[in-house]
């Protein structure tokens, strides 16, 4: 889905090596952009019926400020931390290594430079090979929002819980968890939110089908 | 309550039916005689797996489910998916479908915060004002009918515009609407908000700091309360608040007092939106260039607008095909509620209501 | 035969005492029930609604349908619940609601009132046994919301009958009497007229209290619908529930006669006969509870608690000191 932002995102990484205007003071130290490794991705979009599509400026604009906060998050935290940068429409997307997830989104928060202090939305969506989570940081200083998010395989899926540094995603993260069943470590209270304790499968999975999954009377709450 | 006798802790289930849990809403409360000690909330009592169900539909189809999230402002739940779709697509709206969408979201608006002034007043105890909020929510909700043909469900946007154009003599009914409401706004700030025994069950009652506010992701009015300046309509124009002349409200001290007092301010502001609306509409088509089968390119998105009770997002993943691979909403509600449970802790039993009624949530929307 | 205050207890005047309670039963069952029914047209028509209309003309006979209903439900008791507390409770409210009225002297007449030398006594000590019946029925209910609301409707009355009390004292202190019949007289031929006047201070602490000991708003907290469900009466049904109900409202006439009696003067008062001028008052009394009902929302718990004994108590204290003062210098 990402797959024709890569152009994009190449071609940004250029443009900054020649100094852009809008990099922020942080981005100054750019050698640790690191060569955006990427996975493949099985949803993949109908974009065979128009290649050639023009760069959007809104997206170049977005992909060069990620790349920003990305050497900022890596100065702090090490090189691979943030496995990719792309963007939609004018947010920027930055996918960070689930290992150092809280880290970053800490760092993002506390970070004067960056200051996202307000979770605009946490979602989870399993993408058949891997779950994602996805965070949309404001930052009520600065008026600008990113987008990070982080992937766990579907099979083992854990991810260490914000819910220590940022409250406000509790129940967001024990809905991904009842959901889409990704574990969160370190979460205080991690139970099922919607569905009831006992709940064959997680719906929102892709495979989930609601006949294999049906539930069975025991797994209903009792009174 | 620090005495020396020792108590036993009484666990009390408010709820699931409960008279002012607005809902089903269940709470755990572990009292020390009359001391919350530890609240729990469950949600989940209403879950219809909307975001389940939206995975197989059309977008076009999805937007009656939207209706039944938040069922006291479902024009607002309306506009948040298609804004999105809209947003994808990078679609053109004609002008006076966008009059006509802020028209009926105002409006709406305006009948969600009279609904909590009736509520709330009803969970402190006082009656009528339950009663006079349904009058003038009467009348806003004739309006949808004629525009819409229903009076909570509204099914009436439509992705690059609204399904119908308002019918003849719908914008004089509401530019009468507009000075009827003014009095009564006034009326309800006379009856209620010098009332010496509201003002006692309300002032600095469930406080909310800023930093708890942010750190719980607080929006909309539980937002405002505690002096943030945060409004979409206002720090992240949409559709086309920019060309009317309203103000953000903001209080500063952040409890249920004030939480009150901006529903019934931003019921003033509101109203000044829709006179300004009414009287520039312009002429010409209400839905714009939309293609049939809408397919948004592989990708995700997310726009938020200020709802009734806060952010109202949603998210989409698309992988190109006309039905969306993921949708998730931003539900104002579900995200409010989570600082219940450190607002109730240590405050005693007769204030659990008046907080919780002053966060102000749908179980509908909570649980979507 | 209707005269027995003054003559000694022969069978014949014994009859006619319990012809009198009779009466006065029946016709107080059917103030109430019209009570009711004022009740829910008043509000209903402060909240521009209409009100009962379909049982009968204008709706009169819908308390009657009511209670009519309420006699025919299923009497049930809860698995858990103290099965003979839970029996008894409502009648130990409901007893004295209608014992208390045997001292209210309702006309020039005092036909079918008793001569009570301690009557407003009377009237206090009795109307606080309803308060048993009322913790008892809460607490045997075996539900927390019943106990919580029988607990708090005893802090809250007991609370209150102190300001009730130190605010007649006045009234007495000018009248030189506890027999109400003697208190109405009074105030007849007092110099300042009824003792609302004089007694301004005591009337206000005496309103207060009442609409508190009754539980009505704004200090309906026993029964705050919206935190308590419908409070120490939450588990009862049919007649059972009817008897609080029908104890509340009887408490509503009582209080309503009493301040009547102590301070508008009673059956007192020119042209028309006295009983309809005790039944205007009384109508204006009860119609002042109503409105304060569609008006205010209600108190929390602890204001309520500390409103009684910060404020209503040092005011009546207060009053009785000025009545004394005054009375002297006067």
């Amino acid at each position: 889905m990402a797959d024709d932002k890569k152009e994009d995102v190449t071609e940004v990484k250029s443009e900054i090596k020649t100094g852009s205007a809008e990099a922020k003071p942080t981005a100054s130290t750019k050698e640790a952009a690191a060569p955006t490794a990427k996975p493949a991705s099985k949803v993949t979009p109908a974009k065979a019926a128009k290649a050639p599509q023009p760069p959007d400026p809104r997206v170049e604009q977005a992909v060069k400020q990620g790349e920003a906060i990305k050497a900022a998050i890596e100065k702090k935290l090490g090189a691979d931390t943030v496995e990719e940068v792309t963007a939609t429409k004018d947010i920027p997307i930055l996918r960070i290594a689930s290992a150092k997830w809280r880290e970053a989104v800490t760092f993002l928060r506390d970070d004067p430079e960056q200051s996202y202090n307000y979770v605009e939305l946490f979602a989870g969506t399993d993408y058949k090979d891997y779950i994602e989570v996805v965070l949309y940081f404001y930052s009520m200083t600065h008026g600008t929002y990113i987008n990070v998010k982080t992937r766990t395989p579907r099979d083992e899926a854990i991810i260490p819980s914000l819910t220590p540094v940022l409250p406000g995603v509790n129940w967001e993260e024990r809905e991904v968890y009842d959901l889409l069943g990704v574990t969160f470590e370190g979460h205080p209270d991690l139970r099922r939110i919607m569905m009831w304790d006992g709940w064959n499968g997680y719906p929102l999975r892709k495979d989930y089908s609601d006949f294999q999954n049906m539930p069975q009377r025991e797994g209903e709450p009792h009174s | 309550m620090s005495t020396t006798l020792r108590s036993e802790e009484m666990i009390l289930n408010v709820g699931p039916q409960h008279p002012s849990t607005h809902g089903v809403f269940r709470l755990v409360v572990t009292l020390d005689g009359e001391q919350i000690v530890d609240a729990d909330p469950v949600v989940g009592y209403l879950h219809r797996g909307t975001e389940k169900l939206a995975e197989g539909l059309q977008y076009t189809q999805i937007i009656p489910y939207t209706d039944r999230l938040d069922y006291i402002a479902a024009m607002l739940n309306n506009y948040a998916l298609v804004h999105t779709v809209e947003h994808a697509l990078d679609l053109e709206i004609p002008a006076r479908a966008e009059h006509l969408r802020i028209l009926v979201m105002e409006l709406n608006r305006i009948a969600s915060h009279l609904l909590f002034l009736g509520t709330y007043l009803l969970d402190l105890g006082a009656m009528s004002p339950f009663l006079y909020v349904f009058q003038e929510r009467e009348r806003i909700v004739q309006l949808f009918n004629e525009i819409s043909g229903a009076r909570l469900t509204y099914n009436y946007m439509r992705v690059g515009g609204v399904k119908w154009d308002a019918p003849p003599g719908w914008i004089e009914k509401v530019r009468e609407f507009v000075p009827f409401m003014r009095e009564k706004v006034k009326m309800y700030d006379k009856l209620i908000s010098g009332n010496e025994i509201f003002l006692h069950r309300v002032r600095g009652i469930g406080v909310i700091t800023q930093e708890d506010a942010l750190q719980y992701s607080l929006s909309g009015i539980n937002l405002r309360s505690t002096g943030i300046r945060f409004d979409l309509r206002k720090n992240r124009t949409y559709s086309i608040y920019d060309q009317f002349d309203f103000d953000m409200v903001t209080a500063e001290n952040g409890d249920c007092y004030d939480r009150y007092y901006i529903h019934l301010e931003e019921i003033r502001q509101a109203l000044n939106i829709v006179e300004q609306a009414a009287a520039q509409i312009p002429d010409g088509p209400v839905l714009g260039k939309v293609p049939k089968l809408i397919r948004i390119p592989a990708g995700e998105y997310y726009t938020s607008i200020e709802g009734a009770r806060g952010e109202l997002g949603v998210y989409i993943v698309s992988d190109g095909k006309d039905k969306p691979y993921r949708l998730k909403f931003r539900r104002p509600s579900f995200v409010n509620l989570q600082i219940l449970r450190k607002m109730l802790i240590g405050q005693s039993m007769a204030n659990l209501i008046a907080i919780l009624g002053a966060v102000n949530i749908v179980l509908g929307e909570v649980d979507a | 035969m209707f005269s027995w205050q003054t003559q000694p207890l022969t069978g014949l005047n014994f009859l006619g005492m319990v012809i009198g309670a009779v009466i006065v039963l029946m016709v107080v069952l059917v103030v109430v029930m019209y009570t009711i029914y004022f009740e829910r047209k008043v509000i209903g028509w402060m909240q521009n609604r209409i009100g009962p209309n379909r049982v009968g003309p204008f709706g009169l006979l819908q308390s009657a349908a009511d209670v009519f209903k309420l006699l025919l439900k299923e009497d049930i008791v809860p698995a858990n619940a103290d099965r003979l507390m839970f029996m008894i409770a409502p009648i130990i409210a409901f007893v004295p609601s209608f014992m208390v009225l045997a001292v209210i002297p309702y006309t020039a007449a005092h036909v079918f009132t008793a001569g009570l030398n301690v009557g407003v006594l009377y009237y206090i000590a009795l109307s606080s046994i309803s308060i048993v019946g009322i913790v008892l029925g809460g607490w045997a209910s075996n539900n927390k919301y019943s106990l919580v609301g029988g607990l708090r409707s005893a802090a809250q009355m007991i609370s209150y009958e102190i300001p009730l009390g130190l605010s007649i004292l006045g009234v007495i202190m000018l009248s030189g009497s506890l027999n109400l019949n003697t208190i109405v007289a009074h105030q007849a031929t007092d110099r300042f007229g009824w003792y609302i006047i004089p007694q301004i201070i005591g009337f206000v602490v005496f309103v207060i209290a009442a609409i508190a000991e009754l539980n009505r708003t704004p200090f309906d907290l026993p029964e705050a619908e919206s935190e308590l469900v419908a409070g120490y009466f939450t588990e009862y049904t049919g007649f059972r529930f009817a008897f609080y109900m029908l104890s509340e409202y009887v408490y509503v006439f009582a209080i309503a006669s009493l301040g009547t009696t102590l301070f508008l003067g009673g059956w007192e008062g020119p042209f028309l006969p006295s009983w309809l001028w005790f039944a205007l008052k009384t109508s204006l009394f009860i119609f002042f509870l109503f409105w304060v009902r569609a008006t205010m929302p209600r108190i929390r718990i602890d204001q309520l608690m500390s409103f009684a004994w910060k404020v209503l108590i040092p005011v009546a204290l207060f009053n009785i000191l000025l009545t004394g003062a005054l009375s002297l210098i006067l």
